[in-house]
C-alpha cells in the first residue's frame, strides 16, 4: 500500500440508503398526530366483513362491498381490509372513553391503473368523548393541515357521504396553482358505529378522520405518478434520504 | 350524470348564474365539472334523490326558492286490466303499470324533448322510449316501456335462479346466472328488473300502445348487476341507490301528460300493485341535539327554516320526504343543516388532548436505522403473488392469475427489486423491507417480516470500490463477523433469475420475533425527522459511465484536480465519483480513478454526444502541468 497521506485524501462518503417515502410521511403523520394526543393502536389487514363493514355501518348493498371493489380471501370468510377504520373499531370494543387513537398502514381495493393501486396507506384518527362536536372536527382539521402545509394554507370542508361518519365532509386545500386539491376525509362519527362497539352515543359522541398516505407523500415531495413509490428504482428511492 | 343549467333553473323560482349555482351546489356536497351550460355531477351514493332536475332542484330550493313547473295529466285514468303477479314483493314492494294508446306517433318533438337530445340525451330511439329517459332525467324515476302488443298472457316479476341467455333491447346477449329479479311471460325472461329490458317486448317507432312500468326496486335486489352483466344502465344506477317510492302515480300522469303533447290519446289506463309500506318516518324537533352535534348556537327557527327549504314537513315533528333515505336520525338531519349553514361558516372550537409520546415499534426503528446508516435503502411491495404454498392465502377475486396468493415470504419481492436495478445499470445494490405477512394452518397468522437483499459493490468511494458485497460483508454487519450468527444468509443463485451478470446475491430473511433482545441492545434508536425533500422526476432513459485515469506527477495538484471534478456538474451528468486513489512513491505520481455517469431526461445519449461532453469537461483540467490521461 502506498501512503496517501501525502496527498491530504478526500473523506470516503459511505453512502447512506433510506427509508421510504410512504413510511417516512406515514411516521411523519403519526408523530403529528402523538404530539396532538392521539395514541397509535394496530390491526390486521386481512379482516372479517364483520370488522371492515357491518360495524362502521357499511351495508350489504353499499358498492364498496362488491367484488369488484374489495379483495375477498379464502372462499370469501374475509377481506383484505379497505381502509383502517375496522383498526379502530377493535380497539373501541377493548376501551372506555375519552379515547383518541390513531390507525395506520396498508389497504386493499380492487383497483389497477393509473391513479389508483391496488394497496395502499391510510393513516386514520378517531377521538371520542362527551361534547365532541363538527365545531372541534373543524379545529382539528385545521390545525392538522397548517402542521403539514403551513399556516397560511386556505383550507375548505365540503359535505360528503361515508355510513360510518354523519355529518361527514371531505377537505380541500388549494394549492399554489389556484386549484382545489381533496386532502382527507372526516365527519362526526355516526351514533350507530359508537352504539356497535358499546359506547352509549347518548353520553358520548365522536370525531373521525382519515388521510391517504400517498396523496400527502405526493404533494409534499412532489411526486405526480403514484406508482413511482412502488417500483422499487434506486435512482428514486435514494432521493428520499 | 349530466343536468343542463338551463333545464334547472326552470325549476328554481330565483335564476341563479351559473356560477352561483355552482358554489351553492358545491356548498350543498354535490361536486360537479361544468363545460358550456352542461354540469357534470358526482353526486355521493346516499343521495339517489338528487339524480334528476327535479331532484337537484328540490336540494337548491334552500337558496332559490322552487318553482312549480311540472305539467302533470290531470284528467280521469280508467283502471287497467292486466295479468300480473308479483312473486317477490320483498324485492319489489311496488310497482305500477300504464297502458297508453295513442292514434299515430309521427310527431315533431316538443322543443324540452328535443333539447334534451341534443344536449344530454343522445340518440333518439323512438317516441315511448325516448319519453321514458326524458322522464328519467328530469323526475329520477326510471320506467320501461313495453311494447302492449307483445305482452299477450301473464307477466310475472320474480327473483329467480337464472341460467340462461337474455337478448337486451340493445340487441346484445347477457347470459344471466344465479339469483336475478326478472320479469317473465310463460316463464320467458322478457326483462332484467331494474336493470335493462328485453329485445322481444321492446317500444319500436311502429308501437302504437305501450304498457309503461314504473316500480320501486329495492336497492339491495338490483345492485352488482349492472356491473356483473356489463350493462351500461342508469336505471340500475337510480335503483341501486334508491328511487322515491311514493312518486309512480306523479311519474306516469307526467308520462301521459308528455305523450298527450306529441300524439292523440286513444286510451290511458292504469294500476298499482302493492303499498308504500315504508311508514312515513318523523323525527322530534329537537334543536339542542343538532346544536350539540355541530357545535353551534342556532335558535329553533332558523332550524326549522332550513329543513322547511329542504322539503321537509314540519308539524309536531319533522316529517322526512319519502325519497329522503339518507334521513334517519338527529345526525343526518345535523349533516342537512350544516350544508345550509355551510361547513366552511361554522365556527370551529379547539379540543383539549394532551401530547403523547408517539409508539413506534422500537424493533423496527433500530433495525430501520442500522439498515439505512449502512446503505440499505426500504422498499415497499404489493403481497400479490402466483406462487401457492400450502399455508398461502388466497384471494378469491384476483386482479389477475399473476396476483391470485397473498405472498409468505419477502424473497420473491426483492429478487424482482435488484433484478429491476440491475437492468438499470445499478451495481452496489443493498434493499430492504419490512413487512406482516399472512399464513394460514387452522386460523390467519399474522407475523414480521424483516427482508434483506444485497449485490455488486461495496460501495462507490475508492474503498470499496473493488470490494464485492458479499457474506463476509453481512456477517460484519449483523452476526458481528461469526459464520454462525442470529440471522441465516442465503446465496441466491443466478441461474435461475434469467440473469447472466456475474455478483452474487445474498438474502437474508427473519422474522422480527426471532431476533434476540441482545442483538437489538447494541442498536441505536436514530431520532426520526423527516425532511420534505423536493423530489426530482427520474429518467427513463439508460445510463452510461466513462471512467479515467488520471496520472498526476505534481502531490499539490491532486486536491486541486479533486475540487475541479468535484465541481463540475451538468445536465446530463447523473452522478461522479472517485472510484480509485493510489500514491506510488517510488515513481513519485498519483493515481486517480474517476467515474462519471451520463444520463439524460430527454433522450438517450449517442456515444458522440458523450465524448463531446467528456472532451469539454477534461480540458480545464488536462491543461495542469504534469496531469495526463494515458491513453488519451
Amino acid at each position: 500500500m502506498s501512503d496517501l497521506d501525502n496527498i491530504n485524501p478526500p473523506a470516503i462518503s459511505n453512502e447512506p440508503g433510506s427509508l421510504h417515502p410512504i413510511n417516512q410521511t406515514k411516521d411523519y403523520l403519526l408523530k403529528l398526530l402523538a404530539d396532538m394526543g392521539f395514541k397509535e393502536v394496530h390491526g390486521p389487514e386481512i379482516e372479517t366483513e364483520e370488522f371492515n363493514f357491518d360495524m362502521l355501518n357499511i351495508k350489504k348493498s353499499h358498492p364498496a362491498r362488491q367484488m369488484h371493489d374489495t379483495f375477498y380471501v379464502e372462499n370469501k370468510k374475509n377481506v383484505l381490509r379497505t381502509h383502517t377504520s375496522p383498526v379502530q373499531i377493535r380497539s373501541m370494543l377493548n376501551s372506555k372513553p375519552p379515547i383518541a387513537f390513531t390507525s395506520a398502514g396498508k389497504v386493499y381495493r380492487k383497483d389497477d391503473d393509473a391513479t389508483h393501486l391496488p394497496m395502499f396507506h391510510q393513516v386514520e384518527g378517531i377521538y371520542v368523548d362527551k361534547d365532541v362536536t363538527f365545531a372541534n372536527l373543524k379545529d382539528l382539521i385545521h390545525k392538522i393541515l397548517h402542521e403539514l402545509f403551513g399556516d397560511n394554507v386556505q383550507i375548505r370542508f365540503r359535505p360528503s357521504y361515508f355510513p360510518f361518519t354523519e355529518p361527514s365532509a371531505e377537505v380541500d386545500i388549494l394549492s399554489e396553482s389556484g386549484k382545489w386539491l381533496e386532502i382527507l376525509g372526516c365527519g362526526v362519527v355516526n351514533p350507530i358505529v359508537l352504539e356497535n362497539c358499546n359506547i352509549d352515543s347518548n353520553k358520548y359522541s365522536g370525531l373521525a378522520f382519515g388521510l391517504g398516505v400517498e396523496r400527502i407523500a405526493m404533494l409534499k415531495y412532489g411526486v405526480n405518478d403514484i406508482r413511482e413509490f412502488y417500483k422499487s428504482n434506486l435512482d428514486f428511492l435514494a432521493q428520499f434520504k | 350524470m349530466k343536468i343542463n343549467y338551463q333545464d334547472l333553473i326552470n325549476f328554481l323560482s330565483e335564476k341563479p348564474s351559473k356560477e352561483d349555482l355552482s358554489q351553492k351546489l358545491f356548498q350543498l356536497g354535490h361536486e360537479h365539472e361544468i363545460s358550456d351550460d352542461i354540469f357534470d355531477m358526482e353526486l355521493t351514493p346516499n343521495r339517489g334523490d338528487c339524480l334528476s332536475l327535479i331532484g337537484l332542484a328540490r336540494d337548491l330550493a334552500v337558496f332559490f326558492g322552487k318553482s312549480n313547473s311540472i305539467d302533470l295529466f290531470d284528467g280521469d285514468i280508467e283502471p287497467l286490466e292486466i295479468n300480473f303477479e308479483n312473486l317477490s314483493p320483498k324485492d319489489c314492494p311496488k310497482i305500477s303499470f300504464l297502458e297508453i294508446e295513442i292514434e299515430e306517433s309521427k310527431v315533431e318533438y316538443k322543443p324540452y324533448l328535443e333539447n334534451y337530445f341534443s344536449t344530454i340525451g343522445g340518440n333518439k330511439a323512438n317516441l315511448f322510449t325516448d319519453i321514458s329517459n326524458y322522464i328519467s332525467y328530469e323526475l329520477g324515476q326510471p320506467t320501461h316501456c313495453f311494447d302492449a302488443q307483445s305482452i299477450k298472457t301473464k307477466l310475472t316479476f320474480k327473483n329467480k335462479e337464472c341460467n340462461s341467455t337474455f337478448k337486451t333491447l340493445l340487441n346484445s346477449e347477457v347470459t344471466l346466472k344465479g339469483r336475478n329479479c326478472v320479469f317473465l311471460i310463460d316463464d320467458e325472461i322478457i326483462s332484467l328488473a331494474g336493470v335493462m329490458g328485453g329485445a322481444s317486448t321492446a317500444c319500436t317507432n311502429k308501437t302504437k300502445k305501450v304498457l309503461v312500468e314504473c316500480a320501486y326496486f329495492n336497492p339491495e335486489s338490483i345492485i352488482g348487476k349492472s356491473i356483473k352483466y356489463n350493462l351500461v344502465s342508469d336505471a340500475a344506477h337510480k335503483f341501486e341507490r334508491g328511487v322515491d317510492i311514493a312518486s309512480q302515480e306523479m311519474v306516469l300522469r307526467r308520462f301521459t301528460k308528455i305523450v298527450q303533447d306529441h300524439a292523440k290519446i286513444k286510451s290511458i289506463r292504469f294500476k298499482s300493485f302493492g303499498e308504500a309500506h315504508n311508514e312515513d318516518l318523523n323525527i322530534p324537533i329537537d334543536v339542542n341535539k343538532i346544536n350539540k352535534i355541530l357545535g353551534t348556537s342556532l335558535n329553533k327557527d332558523e332550524y326549522l327554516k332550513h329543513l322547511k327549504g329542504l322539503g321537509f314537513d314540519i308539524l309536531d315533528e319533522i316529517k322526512v320526504p319519502s325519497y329522503r333515505h339518507d334521513i334517519e336520525t338527529n345526525n343526518d338531519l345535523a349533516e342537512e343543516i350544516a350544508r345550509v349553514i355551510g361547513y366552511n361558516n361554522i365556527k370551529s372550537t379547539p379540543i383539549n388532548l394532551q401530547k403523547i409520546a408517539d409508539n413506534f415499534d422500537g424493533k423496527v426503528v433500530k433495525l430501520e436505522s442500522l439498515l439505512v446508516k449502512n446503505g440499505f435503502s426500504e422498499v415497499i411491495n404489493f403481497p400479490f403473488t402466483p406462487n401457492k404454498e400450502k399455508e398461502s392465502i388466497n384471494i378469491d377475486n384476483p386482479l389477475d392469475s399473476n396476483r391470485n396468493n397473498f405472498r409468505i415470504s419477502l424473497k420473491e419481492s426483492l429478487i424482482e427489486n435488484l433484478l429491476y436495478n440491475e437492468r438499470r445499470q445499478k451495481d452496489s445494490i443493498k434493499l430492504f423491507e419490512i413487512s406482516d405477512v399472512y399464513t394460514k394452518d387452522k386460523e390467519i397468522k399474522q407475523q414480521k417480516k424483516l427482508g434483506l437483499i444485497i449485490s455488486g459493490r461495496q460501495g462507490h468511494n475508492y474503498n470499496d470500490f473493488s470490494k464485492k458485497l458479499d457474506e463476509k460483508y453481512l456477517n460484519n454487519l449483523l452476526n458481528e463477523n461469526h459464520d454462525e450468527g442470529i440471522f441465516e444468509i442465503t446465496e441466491i443463485y443466478r441461474n435461475n433469475l434469467d440473469s447472466k451478470k456475474k455478483d452474487k446475491i445474498f438474502y437474508v430473511e427473519t422474522l422480527l420475533e426471532d431476533i434476540p433482545t441482545s442483538f437489538l441492545l447494541k442498536l441505536s434508536t436514530q431520532q426520526k425527522s423527516i425532511d420534505f425533500i423536493n423530489y426530482k422526476p427520474i429518467s427513463e432513459y439508460p445510463s452510461s459511465s466513462r471512467d479515467f485515469s488520471f496520472v498526476i506527477e505534481d502531490v499539490q495538484a491532486v486536491n486541486e484536480i479533486i475540487d475541479m471534478l468535484n465541481n463540475i456538474s451538468d445536465e446530463i451528468i447523473k452522478d461522479s465519483f472517485i472510484f480509485d486513489l493510489y500514491r506510488d512513491d517510488k515513481r513519485k505520481i498519483t493515481k486517480l480513478g474517476y467515474r462519471f455517469i451520463f444520463q439524460s431526461h430527454q433522450k438517450t445519449l449517442s456515444d458522440s454526444e458523450i465524448n463531446k461532453k467528456v472532451h469539454e469537461i477534461l480540458s480545464p483540467i488536462l491543461e495542469i502541468d504534469r496531469v495526463s490521461i494515458p491513453g488519451m
